[in-house]
């Protein structure tokens, strides 16, 4: 049911949550869903996604999957320490940010990566 | 919506969408609408299509035929149950391609989807239990694959054979019970592959050959009995985990084939025996943590392991350390060797980057002169439940950052006062033969003390009057079931592996805010703990 636990419910949530918050959007999120957590000012609302938005990625747990932020240097990522898109001004090789290439490649600003 | 294959103008953006240029290419976002199929009307100049979180269970055929420039196709979060191959028929520029978050159970196998420029491909989220051998045979520039969170029960190996280009991929969240020999053979530009929560018990010794470019390693949250000897052949292996396992021994040189390895995470293995040399030759291992393994008697031998920074080593048989110890691990900054036998300490001299000491529950006795000199950095030091009967003079001359100092639960019948002027934290309980008085001028940045006895914390508590134990009870008991939420433990030993200096600043600094006012001394005077010193 949607028991009321101090503001908590699952009655109106929106999109993917399980149960929410009137002050903090999605607390969890329906199955196999991604819960990221947004700031609004100084409240965290919490949205349910199948997929993270640019700049974290997903990690995946039997009981929760989250969206962890990537490196600062990452546009979008696989996990902490490998990019799948770099931030303009570095170019991407084998999962790195690279300001130079290394040897036997050159810097490609169309597709940001070393070729 | 127009009739499938009708011709289309060149920037009509499909009623249900919002679009965007991007140049002379069209971002097209139909996310959460609730539609049930993918719009007919599709500008053939789409680049970017975001279908995810509606009602698709079926895509008619031909429905992105004409979107030679699709870069990038989202379908997550529908409904979809099977995709054929001429689904995805002319997207011969797509890079990314999003399928997690369905209800797929099989891949194509007779006629595979042809997407042979796709980088990414995310099928996680999914019902599928098997990869048969042909499906990725199109997508051999393929880089990115997901496949986590479905219902393999084992390693795709045909399959994969075709991804030479793979550098990343999760198996996680899966079934797989066995890792074969040769199951990655041609994975050569593999750097990532995470195998986390299945089932895994059996590894084949040669299971990992062809991995020559392999980084990271997860096998965490499996049921491995033994230690992983296969990850012998990843010399580029950084970060490596195996925590929450079945294994109980780590043998003799376990990572000689592996000197670039900076993280290992093995907690929660119920693991007895550690090879001397296992843990040698790791020039780039910052942490080491092993948390009760009984027969380790013998520190181990860290020999080439130079840049250990966190040392946990506790719940073991240790009866001594090397005397050589800060020249082997000269960048140390936490040294955590609780629940020993040792009965002698070496010196600490060679420590200089040393913040954290926990000897806690061991059985040294005394504490010389150049015992910790020059540690200049230390915060913290734990040597309760011990048998110190002595400390030299000088033993504290130079911790001039020391802030919390535990000497609770030894033999102490006088304290050297040298170098603690700037504590926060002492605890002294458990001293009986220390029943010396102290004064504020000692501790002049005191907040919490723990003394022997009632009477040498009325210099403290400022008693100058006698109060009736109920109302000194009820004053100091508010305060300190306030302080008791809200202050971590006092001396909070990190014990795995992501100890984080800043946190502890961070809980300090909150709680040192709090306190500024007064000092919490204990035991409390009151009716049957008078303020005068009986033994005088």
């Amino acid at each position: 049911g949607n028991k009321q636990v101090s503001g908590v419910s699952s009655q109106g949530c929106q999109g993917g949550c399980q149960t929410c918050s009137v002050y903090n959007g999605c607390l969890t999120c329906k199955p196999k869903l991604f819960i990221h957590l947004e700031r609004d000012g100084m409240r965290q609302i919490g949205v349910c996604l199948a997929s993270c938005p640019n700049g974290f990625y997903g990690t995946r747990s039997p009981d929760r999957n989250d969206c962890i932020k990537c490196g600062s240097e990452c546009d979008s990522c696989f996990n902490r320490n490998f990019c799948l898109r770099c931030r303009a001004g570095s170019y991407l090789h084998k999962g790195k940010c690279m300001e130079s290439c290394p040897d036997g490649l050159v810097p490609s600003d169309t597709k940001k990566e070393c070729v | 919506h127009g009739s499938p294959g009708a011709a289309v103008p060149v920037k009509q953006c499909p009623s249900a969408c919002q679009c965007e240029e991007d140049g002379i290419l069209l971002l097209v976002d139909c996310s959460e609408q609730g539609l049930s199929s993918v719009p007919t009307d599709l500008s053939p100049l789409t680049s970017y299509l975001d279908l995810s979180m509606n009602n698709i269970s079926e895509i008619q055929p031909n429905a992105f035929r004409n979107l030679h420039f699709l870069s990038e196709l989202r379908l997550s979060g529908n409904h979809l149950r099977h995709i054929p191959g001429p689904m995805l028929q002319g997207l011969y520029n797509l890079k990314v391609l999003m399928l997690q978050n369905n209800q797929l159970e099989r891949l194509p196998s007779e006629d595979p989807w042809e997407l042979p420029n796709l980088l990414s491909l995310r099928l996680d989220a999914n019902l599928i239990m098997e990869v048969p051998a042909r499906t990725l045979s199109g997508m051999r520039s393929l880089r990115h694959l997901w496949l986590d969170d479905n219902a393999l029960t084992e390693i795709p190996v045909s399959a994969l054979n075709d991804l030479s280009s793979l550098q990343a991929m999760t198996l996680a969240l899966n079934r797989i019970t066995l890792i074969p020999d040769y199951a990655f053979r041609n994975l050569s530009n593999l750097v990532v592959l995470h195998l986390h929560n299945n089932m895994i018990r059996t590894l084949g010794q040669n299971c990992f050959e062809g991995l020559h470019s392999l980084e990271t390693l997860e096998l965490n949250f499996n049921d491995l009995q033994e230690f992983p000897v296969a990850i012998r052949t990843l010399a580029k292996l950084q970060e490596l985990g195996f925590h929450n396992n079945n294994i109980k021994a780590i043998p003799e040189r376990a990572f000689v084939g592996n000197p670039l390895l900076q993280t290992i995470h093995f907690y929660e293995n119920p693991i007895q025996f550690v090879g001397r040399s296992a843990f040698q030759f790791l020039p780039k291992l910052h942490t080491l943590s092993l948390n009760g393994a009984t027969e380790i008697r013998e520190f181990p031998d860290l020999k080439g392991t130079t840049s250990l920074q966190v040392l946990t080593l506790t719940r073991a048989g240790l009866t001594s350390l090397p005397y050589d110890l800060c020249h082997l691990l000269p960048k140390l900054k936490v040294l955590e060797l609780s629940h020993n036998v040792i009965e002698e300490l070496p010196s600490f001299y060679h420590c200089t980057s040393l913040q954290e000491i926990g000897l806690q529950h061991n059985l040294i006795k005394q504490i010389e002169m150049n015992t910790f000199q020059q540690l200049g950095s230390l915060r913290s030091l734990d040597l309760s439940w011990n048998s110190i009967n002595s400390i030299h003079p000088d033993a504290f001359f130079s911790l001039q950052s020391l802030i919390k100092l535990d000497l609770t639960g030894n033999r102490l019948s006088n304290l050297p006062m040298t170098g603690l002027t700037s504590l926060t934290h002492l605890k002294l309980k458990g001293n009986m033969a220390l029943s010396r008085s102290f004064g504020l001028e000692d501790f002049p940045n005191i907040r919490v003390i723990e003394m022997p006895y009632a009477y040498q914390c009325c210099v403290f508590g400022g008693c100058s009057s006698y109060r009736s134990a109920s109302q000194w009870e009820e004053q100091m008991g508010s305060e300190e079931e306030d302080f008791q939420k809200k202050s971590p433990s006092l001396f909070p030993i990190h014990t795995d592996n992501n100890y984080d200096l800043d946190l502890e600043e961070f809980q300090l600094a909150i709680e040192e805010s709090k306190l500024q006012t007064s000092i919490q001394c204990t035991p409390i005077p009151g009716p049957f703990k008078p303020c005068d010193n009986l033994f005088d």
